[in-house]
């Protein structure tokens, strides 16, 4: 199961649009960029995997803050590092398809923004978090005090159980009153 | 949905209430689990496109969603042939639903550029666009019905030299013959110039051209042209009346569901306020710079806002009276504003007919004086809006509503001057409008006037954007980039501002509606002006424009701009119902100048129907219809609003309970949880590993009733049948203590818990290392 040659066949064609959100066209030009990211022998073998640094070469990934969170999320490797095969990356595409729906792209986003990958966004997930929208560099962080003020009226707002954390259907809750999330949460190639 | 199946990996069928929330917390896996054991239900066999959707949701990767669908598809039951039918057809119909939507992404007009936009600039700027993109269609398919029912066939019966007709029997008169007078060709030697002239303002060989209401006379034939003429620009109304509220009902559905969305407001921008469609690392930079600054000022505001409460009461009152003075001024200005075009207009109509340039600049006095009313009014407004110090949300939407205010009103003091000075103003049997009713010596024929007057307005917006284009945004930027001192860095690159582009964008539309009963091309035109603006502001935006700082809300603000839209269309009917219904038309031209007015050509028409549909149409109208009908659509409103509020309380309900029910749940785990813990570690001696110990309070308790309750009892006996004893008794006993919310609905008679769940899930929260029962 996996890519074979330089061209996907039918049935592959057919199996991923029945298994993901994305249609014909763009199960070919996800084909056709993963196959450019591959070198020439390594094109041959069926279910490569692709090392993270060569899939954030990517100009769609390239500059987004979360690209090693969500490099991590979809991949299936055992070792960790971060490395899709060609249905990782599918994975990908689908969850930040057009078509996808809006539970999926939360239960998605939720697992990117778990940094330390314990099921629930604590303070030091949040403060990465706000980190990585601000700016990583000592300038465009905010202070300690702003930062502080910020933590303690996102979880105010959105943690409903007072466990000092937002698990996923708080997120979920949060992410359902914003209109915004499902045209913004969108990688299209 | 979603907690629910993460369940069922744990324990079979039993949904438990309580354990919802514990597995999620407790998850060290990164996948929710699938039961393997259901397979689809009977609802799902008939509708396959539930399975399809619940597969492609489940947050798996790809190769176990694979084998889940491999399994599913293995176990097909046996169905009856009329459920195998239904099966096809919904497969049917999806991969129709898909191909379709393919081929319309394929017909999306400018889909790539618009995605480059949003990734740029944001959705706000992107959103300017798509409004854009929507006028364009729509304009194009309204200009398509005019053309299909009035353009052609009026081209078809000029060339098929169709003979005029001139029923003038009932109501001729001698005195009227003065009223005929009407020659807009020019006579005499025509210069050059003279025909650029009249390309911009409508007059000369243009007056006499298709392009406006002149052109169109009743000919003979069986086609009826001029109730095809009022009936299409009914229609035309109808059309757009729909097409908005369609796109409406999406934007005001969205708007309804988030509940306006002000709430949770720091949550929404940290997990929902990233555009993972932004390409390159500036567009990243300053969708970052743009977050930073959000955050910065919310937090600031509400620093500031703790600092307003406690505002003394002279303070407050002096703030009070600022701001209605303020709104004062405001008035004032827009008042002085629209004195200013009526001044204009009127002063236009009288010396218009003066040569060359001079003449041209009085026949766009009126598109002037409100083109500058548009543009100094806000800027003051601006000003008048740092002193009232309104929160900053307030103060956009009250920019906003005044820019509105401003821009439709100069339309219609424009228009009521026109009207008023063609009707001589409101004596339509005195002075000038002696025979004709109207001033047929200044106007002999007004309907053409009109369309001339929306036409020019409409030329000038189109030049008025490109001037701008090339003498204000392309210098400032050539000179801020090139030229770097204190003045060029305060006054900076142009930005892209939203509101007042769109708001443009209204006012362009509405003077197309105004003017499309009298020029019926002006839709054609507006097509290609607004094929033009698109093109003229990407060059801009791309080429002068550095994004705003301070980001614009795209989904209230789409539904905003439509509702403007529809104002717009609204002040467009009042002026067609009020052209059609009022004055009389002018006699030496257009295809209704044998009526009294241009509504009348409806009844003459249904005179000519068959006897049973003049009486079906005539009962329609009447009182005995009408009256039972309105009363039918007051109870239908009724029943709706009444089912609006049902739901809204519902959905209060609800979000109170769910809120109840978490605090309630939770609070009865940890009770469970840490009495069934301390009876565990009595029995079995194991390590206590405490996941989290957050409310101390409860542990104490439990601890201390934990030793009072061991002291009697007999610990030869089955452990496991007394640990189900004590949870009976703890359920009944020590639940009063706990003062549980009386709102959350729940009361004391809980099911009887197995404990098989309780123990699996501590050994998965590693609270205690226990050997298997």
């Amino acid at each position: 199961m996996g890519t074979t040659a330089s061209q996907l066949d039918k049935d592959l064609l057919s199996e991923y649009q029945e298994l993901t959100f994305l249609t014909k066209q763009e199960i070919l030009l996800a084909h056709k960029r993963f196959s450019e990211l591959l070198s020439k022998d390594e094109r041959n073998f069926e279910n490569t995997r692709v090392s993270m640094e060569r899939i954030l070469t990517l100009p769609e990934l390239k500059s987004n803050p979360f690209r090693e969170r969500i490099c991590h999320v979809f991949s299936t490797s055992d070792q960790k590092n971060g490395s899709l095969t060609f249905e990782d990356f599918l994975d990908l595409l689908s969850a930040f398809s057009d078509s996808a729906t809006l539970e999926i792209k939360s239960h998605y986003a939720f697992r990117i923004f778990d940094f330390d990958d314990d099921g629930t966004l604590d303070c030091g997930d949040l403060e990465k978090l706000v980190n990585c929208l601000t700016g990583e560099t000592d300038d465009t962080r905010l202070t300690t005090d702003e930062m502080r003020q910020l933590i303690n009226n996102i979880l105010e707002e959105s943690d409903i159980d007072k466990d000092g954390t937002v698990n996923l259907s708080e997120f979920q809750h949060v992410i359902s009153r914003s209109p915004d999330f499902v045209s913004s949460f969108k990688i299209v190639l | 949905m979603e907690p629910q199946r993460q369940n069922s990996g744990y324990h079979g069928n039993q949904q438990s209430l309580r354990l919802r929330q514990a597995s999620s917390p407790a998850s060290n896996q990164n996948y929710p689990h699938f039961n393997w054991n259901s397979g689809p239900t009977e609802e799902d066999e008939v509708d396959g496109s539930e399975t399809q959707r619940d597969l492609r949701a489940l947050g798996l990767p790809l190769g176990l969603r694979r084998a889940v669908w491999q399994v599913q598809q293995m176990k097909i039951p046996v169905v009856s042939s009329s459920d195998s039918w239904k099966l096809k057809r919904a497969k049917t119909l999806r991969t129709i639903r898909t191909r379709g939507r393919e081929v319309l992404s394929f017909l999306t007009l400018w889909k790539k550029t618009l995605q480059k936009i949003g990734g740029n600039f944001g959705g706000g700027v992107k959103s300017y666009f798509l409004f854009l993109r929507f006028l364009v269609v729509l304009n194009f398919f309204s200009f398509l019905l005019i053309g299909g029912f009035v353009l052609i066939p009026s081209i078809v019966l000029t060339s098929l030299d169709a003979q005029l007709v001139n029923n003038t029997e009932f109501w001729w008169q001698p005195e009227l013959e003065e009223c005929l007078e009407y020659d807009p060709n020019p006579q005499g030697l025509v210069r050059f110039y003279d025909y650029l002239l009249d390309l911009l303002s409508g007059t000369g060989f243009m007056e006499s051209s298709v392009l406006f209401y002149g052109y169109y006379n009743v000919k003979q034939g069986s086609y009826n042209l001029p109730l095809a003429y009022l009936l299409t620009a009914v229609f035309y109304f109808a059309f757009c009346l729909i097409c908005i509220i369609v796109r409406m009902g999406t934007a005001a559905r969205v708007a309804v569901a988030t509940g306006g969305g002000a709430v949770g407001n720091y949550s929404s921008i940290v997990f929902t306020g990233w555009d993972y469609g932004c390409l390159g690392d500036r567009a990243t930079k300053l969708k970052q710079n743009n977050i930073r600054y959000q955050l910065k000022v919310d937090l600031e505001e509400e620093r500031l806002k703790q600092q307003a409460a406690a505002l003394t009461t002279t303070q407050r009152l002096l703030l009070y009276s600022l701001r209605v003075s303020m709104f004062f001024l405001a008035l004032g200005f827009i008042a002085a504003a629209l004195y200013g075009v009526a001044v204009a207009t009127e002063n236009s109509q009288g010396r218009s007919g003066d040569e060359g340039i001079l003449g041209l600049i009085f026949e766009y006095l009126p598109s002037i004086a409100i083109t500058a009313g548009n543009f100094v009014v806000p800027l003051l407004c601006d000003q008048i809006a740092s002193v009232e110090k309104y929160p900053p949300t307030i103060t956009i939407i009250l920019a906003l509503l005044r820019a509105v205010v401003l821009r439709l009103a100069g339309l219609i003091v424009l228009l009521s001057t026109l009207w008023s000075q063609i009707t001589c103003h409101g004596h339509t049997t005195s002075g000038e409008c002696q025979p004709c009713h109207y001033d047929h010596k200044n106007y002999p024929c007004w309907e053409t006037r009109i369309g001339q007057e929306m036409y020019k307005l409409t030329l000038f917006d189109l030049l008025i954007n490109l001037a701008t284009l090339v003498l204000a945004e392309f210098p400032r930027r050539l000179l801020v980039d090139h030229w770097s001192n204190k003045l060029t860095q305060w006054v900076g690159r142009q930005e892209f501002v939203v509101p007042a582009n769109v708001l443009g964008l209204v006012y362009g539309q509405t003077v197309v509606w105004t003017g499309a009963l009298f020029c019926p091309l002006l839709p054609l035109i507006n097509t290609v002006k607004f094929i033009v603006l698109f093109y003229c502001k990407k060059l801009t935006l791309f080429q002068n424009c550095r994004p705003a700082m301070k980001t614009f809300r795209s989904t209230t603000s789409n539904f905003f701009f439509l509702l403007v839209l529809v104002l717009g269309l609204s002040i467009a009917t009042m002026v067609m119902i009020y052209s059609v219904a009022e004055i009389h038309p002018s006699m030496a031209c257009g295809p209704f100048r044998f009526f009294p007015n241009i509504w009348s050509i409806v009844p003459n028409s249904l005179y000519s129907l068959s006897d049973v549909t003049q009486e079906f149409l005539f009962f329609i109208g009447s009182q005995a219809f009408s009256i039972p009908l309105f009363t039918l659509s007051c109870v239908v409103m009724c029943y709706i609003i009444a089912l609006a509020s049902v739901y809204g309380k519902s959905v209060a309900l609800l979000r109170a309970q769910l809120k109840a029910v978490r605090r309630w749940t939770l609070q009865h785990q940890l009770v469970w949880f840490s009495k069934i813990t301390c009876r565990l570690y009595e029995f079995f001696g194991g390590s206590l590993v405490h996941r989290r110990a957050k409310t101390s309070s409860f542990w104490s308790n439990s601890t201390r009733s934990c030793d009072n309750s061991f002291k009697s009892q007999n610990t030869a006996e089955d452990p496991e049948r007394i640990i189900r004893n004590r949870l009976y008794y703890l359920k009944h006993e020590e639940l009063e203590g706990l003062h549980l919310p009386s709102k959350a609905g729940f009361t004391k008679d809980v099911v009887v818990p197995d404990l098989t769940p309780e123990i699996s899930v501590f050994r998965k929260l590693n609270i205690i290392n226990l050997p298997k029962l």
